[in-house]
């Protein structure tokens, strides 16, 4: 099924030729507006640098951040809950030659998929990994993820979250990711980030900030973003680690520190580069249909 | 003339290479062979079997009485022996299994460069053409009763394919222009994952083992909707883990090919053993409702043909296809004449917006819209017609024996073999059904002439039998059931179908 070209009145030049028709059934206010200002704004910049659309995959989950496949007109997969990164990995073995991005929600990721992320970083999979993180499954109007304080309540846990949230990006750094970053869900900074994230070959794992205005308590993220600092050595593994530490996202505590940034990038072998059947694809620039 | 061999020792002493240099040499020498491996699930130690039976006729199948034992351990005497005809041939001894395959082939009067060409390809060729050689001699001394019975007339040599269904459903993979395999190791159907990885640098496909089924049937998925033609493999456990994406693929029209193996179950059931219980589960697995292909082929060459057509057909129409196949089939080996017939297929799917959600067409977003949801479920209806429609251009049934016979026997899958063995001669025809779903529209019209019906099937309930009366009305009551997790053998189907038509 090949996508319609759609075209709306209130589309702006600059991202005329990505927008859908799709009414936007997002909360007002929602944090997920500013990451797909964000993420539009990195693909127009990517099309008028002389990208085609057909240079590009989404994939997305279930959840509101799932939506986000909706609202922008380029190929890929709305995929099932917590399956983005196997589906992306798929497109990617499919047609090398993508540049694949997948947006996941907390739930998605680190609790119905979370399997996938440690192979996915370990095999250095060359997809864009953007994580919602609300800390919070909102679609289903707000239960615990595994990254959820302690004590939170809702209807489904009215004794509270038992158990503390445990650290994804540890998790992710664990599991031998070559790109882990963080931002706040702001336009600018889901723009940069992606800027960034284009440089690198391999995994990239982008956690972003996304308070969830109705189902999680606004506890004050933003007053606790810093910046990492621009001496910050990104190949050293102990060091990510500890400005990982900053934060247990277990509640905001005074002291904590939600550093932004890149807390670690190094090189690695990519699964392209370990089977000479995807290289041989990549170099010609070619698609399986088109080999002999 | 037809001999059954019992190869018997503990896993890892070696009967699985001495059966197959066995049967090659066998084939080469222009013999029809099949053989059987009995194994458990464990590395070493334990016990496993082989039977191989060859004949100057075709042969499909075993049987439970044989003419010579091998034992390589104690215990295969023990197990076995009641198993050995009268006059039967017991060799015994605490030795390498290439003296064993020594003695073998003096006994059946096969020339030693068929063997040695073939160890010369494998490790340690200098030790094991030694114990070939011991084998060789001693069974020239032993008493010429051992040698009478297996004094074979010789035969035509002919060209001839020795291959199993998992080698039939990756060459019908590979000749359908297969690119991606993904799969999560899982027997029977890890054979088909080997023999795939083997021939990608010949044909250029990828093959990734990811890390479990729920990875590898989504990356199916993601592959398939970019063009690739792709396939994904696993057994009964697995499959259950791969049905929400069988559902998207149904949903988004991805034309994923899914290989399921069956083994004996539920649940872990018995690993390495056979069953066909799973056919509902194919045909029911994943929610909602949407078109599917369920294709199953009964030998080798079936798997090729199969396998190329439903590549084709999952491409052609946007359909997810389930191939099942069973533990019998894929890890048996028989001696094919036949060339397969190979449906070719292009790329046809093309890239664009795909969704797990009902789909607007007009955005390619997801959509809530009670009457775009209409149109969507009608658009799956004629799809599923125009299936239905093709797939009745191919071979959906095949009738075997005498045609016009007022008794008949129906079956799918791998009892094929002992079926198609034990009918020799009878007043019966023998009605295969391969594809069953969609369901061939003929077979009521041909099964409401018969008098008397008999199903065929390695499970407890008869699932076929439910398939056939839900498509023609026909209760069918007379049912041979096997549930112990063995196949079907041919001396004890002879027996069973002699009793019911007589
Ligand atoms: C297999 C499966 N289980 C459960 C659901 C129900 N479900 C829909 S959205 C969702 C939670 C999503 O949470 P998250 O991934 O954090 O995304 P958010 O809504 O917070 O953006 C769940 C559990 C589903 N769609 N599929
Ligand atoms: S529930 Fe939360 S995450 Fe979902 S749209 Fe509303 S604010 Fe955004």
């Amino acid at each position: 099924m090949k996508a319609k070209k759609t075209q709306t009145a209130d589309s702006k030049p600059q991202t005329a030729n990505i927008n859908t028709a799709t009414p936007m059934t997002w909360c007002p206010g929602c944090y997920n507006f500013q990451i797909l200002a964000g993420v539009k704004n990195y693909f127009s910049s990517e099309l008028k640098k002389g990208k085609s659309k057909e240079d590009f995959a989404i994939c997305s989950g279930i959840g509101c951040q799932g939506k986000i496949f909706d609202y922008i007109n380029l190929n890929g997969l709305n995929t099932l809950h917590g399956r983005e990164l196997p589906t992306s990995l798929g497109i990617k073995m499919g047609n090398p030659n993508l540049d694949v991005y997948a947006f996941i929600g907390d739930g998605g990721c680190f609790n119905e998929g979370v399997s996938h992320l440690v192979h996915a970083a370990r095999e250095n999979v060359d997809i864009t990994c953007i994580v919602h993180n609300n800390q919070v499954f909102a679609l289903t109007v707000g239960q615990p993820t595994g990254l959820t304080e302690q004590g939170f309540v809702d209807k489904t846990t009215p004794e509270g979250v038992t158990v503390k949230p445990f650290n994804p990006l540890k998790l992710v750094l664990s599991a031998n990711a070559t790109f882990v970053a963080r931002v706040f869900a702001d336009v600018k900074q889901v723009e940069w980030v992606l800027n960034e994230a284009k440089k690198h070959k391999g995994f990239k794992f982008i956690e972003i900030i996304q308070p969830c205005i109705i189902f999680h308590p606004d506890v004050g993220y933003k007053d606790y973003v810093h910046e990492i600092p621009k001496s910050h050595d990104v190949t050293d593994f102990y060091k990510a680690m500890k400005l990982i530490d900053d934060w247990d996202y277990n509640g905001i505590k005074k002291g904590d520190k939600i550093n932004t940034g890149i807390f670690y990038k190094v090189k690695r072998e990519t699964i392209l580069d370990k089977h000479w059947q995807l290289k041989g694809l990549v170099k010609d620039k070619k698609q399986w249909k088109d080999r002999k | 003339m037809k001999y059954n061999i019992l190869f018997g020792g503990k896993a890892g002493q070696g009967a699985n290479i001495l059966t197959h240099l066995l049967a090659e040499s066998l084939v080469e020498e222009g013999y029809y062979v099949f053989y059987y491996r009995d194994y458990q699930s464990l590395i070493r130690g334990g016990h496993g079997f082989n039977v191989l039976t060859f004949s100057d006729k075709p042969v499909h199948s075993h049987d439970s009485k044989v003419d010579v034992i091998v034992a390589l351990d104690k215990n295969t005497v023990d197990k076995h022996q009641k198993n050995l005809k009268k006059g039967g041939v017991l060799i015994e001894g605490k030795d390498a299994n290439m003296y064993f395959a020594g003695r073998m082939f003096k006994a059946l009067g096969l020339p030693l460069k068929l063997l040695d060409k073939r160890l010369k390809k494998m490790k340690r060729y200098g030790e094991n053409i030694k114990d070939v050689q011991r084998g060789y001699e001693y069974q020239s001394t032993v008493n010429s009763q051992q040698s009478m019975v297996l004094n074979i007339p010789k035969v035509q040599k002919a060209k001839r394919t020795f291959s199993s269904g998992s080698v039939g459903v990756a060459e019908g993979a590979v000749k359908s222009g297969i690119d991606n395999y993904f799969a999560y190791p899982m027997t029977p159907a890890t054979a088909v994952l080997g023999e795939l990885a083997q021939r990608q640098k010949e044909y250029g496909h990828l093959v990734l083992e990811l890390e479990n089924e729920i990875a590898v049937a989504n990356a199916g998925a993601g592959s398939a909707i970019t063009g690739a033609k792709t396939m994904v493999g696993t057994s009964g456990g697995g499959f259950c883990l791969m049905t929400e994406a069988l559902s998207m693929c149904g949903i988004s029209k991805i034309p994923l090919v899914f290989y399921l193996a069956q083994r004996a179950g539920p649940a872990s059931g018995v690993a390495t053993y056979n069953a066909q219980a799973d056919l509902h589960m194919a045909r029911h697995a994943g929610h909602g409702e949407f078109p599917r292909l369920v294709l199953a082929p009964g030998d080798p060459v079936e798997a090729q043909e199969i396998t190329s057509q439903i590549f084709y057909l999952t491409q052609k129409f946007g359909v997810p296809g389930i191939l099942i196949s069973d533990k019998h089939l894929a890890e048996s080996y028989y001696t094919t004449e036949h060339k397969p017939v190979i449906t070719k297929v292009g790329h046809l799917t093309k890239f664009g917006r795909y969704t797990s959600y009902e789909q607007d067409p007009t955005t390619g977003s997801g959509t809530e819209d009670a009457d775009v949801i209409i149109a969507n479920v009608n658009e799956r209806k004629k799809r599923w017609d125009a299936l239905r429609a093709e797939c009745e251009k191919f071979e959906g049934y095949k009738i075997y024996g005498k045609k016009n016979s007022k008794n008949c026997i129906v079956f799918w899958g791998s009892p094929k073999g002992a079926i198609l063995d034990a009918i020799k001669g009878m007043d019966v025809c023998a009605i295969q059904i391969l594809y069953v779903e969609p369901f061939p529209k003929k077979v009521g019209t041909i099964l409401k002439k018969k008098d008397k019906i008999v199903a065929v099937e390695n499970n407890a309930t008869g699932q076929l039998c439910d398939v056939i009366r839900e498509h023609t009305g026909m209760l069918i009551k007379d049912k041979i059931l096997r549930y112990d997790a063995r196949p079907f053998l041919c001396d004890e189907l002879v027996k069973k179908f002699g009793r019911i038509f007589k």
